[in-house]
C-alpha cells in the first residue's frame, strides 16, 4: 500500500522533473533563436552606413536601394553568416569532444585541432600566399593534425586517455611550429599572423561561406544522427560492447565528425579559443545531462556567442581590426563563471 | 613503502646521472664549444681567457636557472594534477602562465620596459594573481572543487591570453618586445633574475614535498581520502599553493616555458609508478633534465643562433608524449 504511493510519488515527482528540463530546453531554445534573430538583425543595420532594420532585411532580400543591398549582402552578410556557422561548428564539436573524451576540458584544442589549423595558416602566410588560399590552408592544417592524432592513437582501437594524451602531443608539436614562426617571422608578418591565429571574421565572401557553411550543415546533421552511439560510449567501453556497439569503431567515426566541425570552424572563421570548451557547459548547466537536443543548443549557442562577440569587436570597441578571437572569452566567461557558481549541487564528474 | 623504494634507487640514480650528464654538456656546448677539462678548470680552478670566460660568465647562469626552473616546473605540474584529479591538469590550465604573460604585455606596453630583468616582479605578480582567482573562483564551501579548478582555470586562462594577443595587436612595439618573451627562453637570463625568486621557489619545493604522501590518498576521492583521515581541504589548498609558488617563480625568471609541468608527470609516471612519494621526487629530476636537454638542443640545431627553450621543450616533448600514449594500456 505505502509501496504504491511511493512508487506513484517518485513516478510523478521524475515526470515533472522530466518535464521541467523539456521546459528549459524549449525556453533556451526560443531565448536561443530570439537572440540570434536581434542579433543578426544588429550586425546588418549598424555600420559606417546606418540604416533602419526593415530597410536592411529587405535588402537581404534583395528589395530597396541598389546601395542598401550591396552593402547588406555583400559586406555585412557573408561576415554575420560566417560568425554564425563557425560558432555553431564550434559548439558542437565541444560538446562531441567533452562526452567522446569524458573530460569537462576537451575542445579541439586537446585534439590538434587549433594547432593544425594555425600552423596551415602562417605557413601560407610565410610563403606569401593570397588572401583568398589561407582559410584552404586552416582547413588542410586541422585535418592534418586529425590524421596525424588518429595514426599515433590507433592501436587495436582507440583508448580514451591514449586518445586525450595523444591529442595533447600533437597539439603541442603544432604549437610549438607556429610558435618558432612568429618568433622567426619580421614584425608586420608576426602582426598579421597572431591576427590569423587568434581567430577573425573580418571580410569573409560568400564562395567561402556558402562552402564550409554547407560542408559544416551536413556535419552538424552527420552528429545529430551519430548522438545515439555517444549515449551508448557514455555507458563505459564494456557496457557499450556488451550492448553490440564496437567502441573504438563509434568512437572514430565520432572523432572525425568532430574534426570535421572544427576544421570547418577554423577554415570560416581562424582557430577561435573559448567556443569549444565553454558553450557544452554553459547548456550543461542550464539544461542539465546531455540530451540530442543539447547538441543542438550547443550549436545555436555557440552561434550567438561568435556573432555578439564580433559585434562588439566591430562597434564597441575603439580598436581598429581587433580579431573576434580577442573578445569571445570575455564576453562568454562571466556566462560560465555565474552558472557554475549557481550549481548548487556538486558538479558532475564524468558527464562532461 | 621501503622495499618498492628501494627497487626504484637504480632509476632515480639513473635520473641523477644523466642530469649530471646534461649539466655538463649544458656548461660545453653551444656557439662556442669548450672541452669539458676546460670547463672543470673554469669552474674550480683558476682558470682565466675567454673560454672560461664563457663558460662562467654566460653558461654557468643559464645552466642553473635552467636547473631551478625545471625542477620547479615538474614539481609542479605533479602537485597539480594530484590535487585536481585531472591528467590534463598543469601550471598553464591554472591560467599562471598566461596570467604572467598578460601582466608582462601590460607592462610592457604601459612602462615601456625592454628587459628580461625588469619582467620579474611583474611576471610573479600576474601568476600569483591569477592563480589565486582561480582557487577562489573554485572554493566551494571552504574546499576546492577539483573539476571547478580545472575548468575556472583555464577559462581565466582563455580570458587573459585573448586580452594578450588584444594588448600585442593594439600596439606594434609591444608585440615585437614580448613575442620572445612569451616564447620561453633560458638565454639572455643573468642570475639576478634567479636571486630574487629563489625563496619563493624553495618554499613552494618544501610544501609540495610535505604535501606529496597525502596526494596518495587524495587519488582514492575524497570521500576515500576523508575516511582515511586526511584533511582534504588543507591538503589541497596547500598543494594549490605550492603550485603558485613554483610556477610563478619559474615563470618570472625563464617566460612562459609550456609542457615540462604536463609531460614531466606523465613521463615519471610509467617509470616510478603512481606513488606520489616517488612521483614528486621523480619529478624534481625529470623537469630540469627536460628543460636542459631542450636548452641545449636549442643551441645546437642552428648554430651559432639559437633556437627557444620553450619551442624545443614542445617540439621534444610531444613526440615523447605521443609514445608514451601509445604504451597506456587502458
Amino acid at each position: 500500500m505505502t509501496g504504491a504511493v511511493v512508487s506513484v510519488r517518485t513516478n510523478r515527482a521524475k515526470s515533472t522533473a522530466r518535464v521541467r528540463v523539456r521546459r528549459r530546453v524549449l525556453l533556451l531554445a526560443a531565448s536561443g533563436l530570439l537572440a540570434l534573430f536581434v542579433l543578426l538583425t544588429l550586425s546588418l543595420t549598424t555600420g559606417e552606413m546606418r540604416m533602419p532594420a526593415a530597410t536592411a532585411l529587405r535588402a537581404l532580400a534583395g528589395l530597396g536601394d541598389p546601395g542598401d543591398v550591396l552593402v547588406v549582402q555583400e559586406f555585412r552578410a557573408p561576415r554575420s553568416v560566417a560568425a554564425i556557422v563557425a560558432g555553431a561548428g564550434l559548439g558542437a564539436a565541444g560538446c562531441v569532444l567533452q562526452r567522446l573524451f569524458r573530460n569537462p576540458l576537451a575542445s579541439p584544442d586537446v585534439m590538434g585541432v587549433t594547432g593544425g589549423a594555425s600552423l596551415g595558416a602562417v605557413a601560407l602566410i610565410a610563403a606569401g600566399a593570397s588572401q583568398t588560399l589561407i582559410p584552404v590552408g586552416a582547413l588542410g592544417g586541422g585535418l592534418l593534425a586529425a590524421l596525424l592524432l588518429g595514426v599515433f592513437a590507433w592501436r587495436s582501437g582507440l583508448a580514451v586517455t591514449r586518445l586525450v594524451l595523444t591529442g595533447l602531443a600533437v597539439q603541442a608539436g603544432l604549437a610549438a611550429a607556429v610558435n618558432l614562426m612568429i618568433v622567426r617571422f619580421p614584425a608586420e608578418l608576426a602582426g598579421s599572423a597572431l591576427q590569423w591565429t587568434t581567430g577573425s571574421v573580418y571580410g569573409r565572401t560568400w564562395t567561402e561561406v556558402w562552402g564550409a557553411g554547407g560542408a559544416m550543415v551536413l556535419a552538424l546533421a552527420v552528429a545529430l544522427v551519430l548522438h545515439r552511439r555517444l549515449a551508448v560510449l557514455d555507458l563505459g567501453d564494456d557496457s557499450a560492447g556488451a550492448l553490440g556497439l564496437n567502441s573504438s569503431t563509434a568512437r572514430l567515426q565520432l572523432l572525425f565528425v568532430a574534426v570535421a566541425l572544427a576544421s570547418l570552424a577554423a577554415a570560416v572563421a581562424g582557430p577561435v579559443t573559448f567556443v569549444a570548451l565553454a558553450v557544452p557547459h554553459i547548456v550543461r548547466f542550464v539544461t542539465g545531462p546531455p540530451t540530442a537536443a543539447s547538441l543542438g543548443l550547443a550549436a545555436l549557442t555557440g552561434a550567438v556567442l561568435l556573432l555578439a562577440s564580433d559585434l562588439v569587436v566591430q562597434h564597441l570597441l575603439p580598436i581598429e581590426g581587433l580579431p573576434v578571437g580577442a573578445v569571445t572569452a570575455t564576453l562568454g566567461a562571466p556566462w560560465l563563471l555565474v552558472l557554475m557558481f549557481r550549481q548548487s549541487s556538486p558538479v558532475r564528474r564524468n558527464q562532461a | 613503502m621501503p622495499l618498492p623504494a628501494l627497487r626504484r634507487l637504480p632509476l632515480l640514480l639513473a635520473g641523477l646521472g644523466a642530469l649530471a650528464l646534461c649539466t655538463a654538456l649544458s656548461l660545453a656546448l653551444g656557439a662556442r664549444s669548450v672541452p669539458l677539462p676546460t670547463v672543470a678548470d673554469a669552474l674550480f680552478g683558476d682558470a682565466h681567457g675567454r673560454e672560461a670566460l664563457v663558460v662562467t660568465g654566460l653558461r654557468l647562469p643559464r645552466t642553473v636557472i635552467g636547473l631551478a626552473v625545471g625542477a620547479a616546473l615538474g614539481v609542479a605540474g605533479a602537485v597539480a594534477q594530484g590535487i585536481t584529479r585531472n591528467p590534463l591538469a598543469s601550471p598553464t590550465t591554472l591560467g599562471i602562465n598566461a596570467g604572467a604573460g598578460f601582466a608582462v604585455v601590460v607592462a610592457i606596453f604601459a612602462l615601456k620596459l625592454n628587459d628580461p630583468v625588469e619582467y620579474v616582479w611583474f611576471a610573479f605578480a600576474g601568476a600569483a594573481g591569477a592563480a589565486l582567482f582561480s582557487q577562489a573562483l573554485a572554493r566551494r564551501a571552504g574546499d576546492i572543487d577539483p573539476v571547478r579548478l580545472a575548468l575556472g582555470g583555464t577559462v581565466l586562462q582563455l580570458v587573459l591570453l585573448s586580452w594578450t594577443s588584444a594588448v600585442m595587436l593594439m600596439n606594434q612595439r609591444t608585440l615585437d618586445e614580448a613575442r620572445f618573451w612569451l616564447a620561453g627562453s633560458l638565454s639572455g637570463r643573468p642570475l639576478a633574475v634567479l636571486w630574487p625568486v629563489l625563496p619563493t621557489l624553495l618554499l613552494g619545493l618544501v610544501v609540495a614535498l610535505a604535501v606529496s604522501p597525502a596526494l596518495n590518498a587524495l587519488a582514492l576521492g575524497d570521500d576515500s581520502a576523508q575516511a582515511l583521515g586526511v584533511p582534504v581541504t588543507r591538503i589541497r589548498l596547500a598543494g594549490g599553493v605550492a603550485v603558485v609558488l613554483l610556477s610563478g617563480s619559474a615563470v618570472a625568471v625563464a617566460g612562459p616555458v609550456a609542457f615540462i609541468g604536463l609531460a614531466a608527470p606523465h613521463l615519471v609516471r610509467p617509470l616510478l609508478g603512481a606513488d606520489h612519494r616517488l612521483l614528486v621526487p621523480g619529478c624534481l629530476i625529470a623537469g630540469p633534465l627536460l628543460l636542459l636537454t631542450a636548452d641545449v638542443l636549442g643551441r645546437m640545431v642552428i648554430r651559432p643562433s639559437e633556437l627557444e627553450a620553450g619551442i624545443v621543450t614542445a617540439f621534444l616533448g610531444a613526440p615523447l608524449l605521443a609514445l608514451l600514449a601509445r604504451k597506456v594500456a587502458r
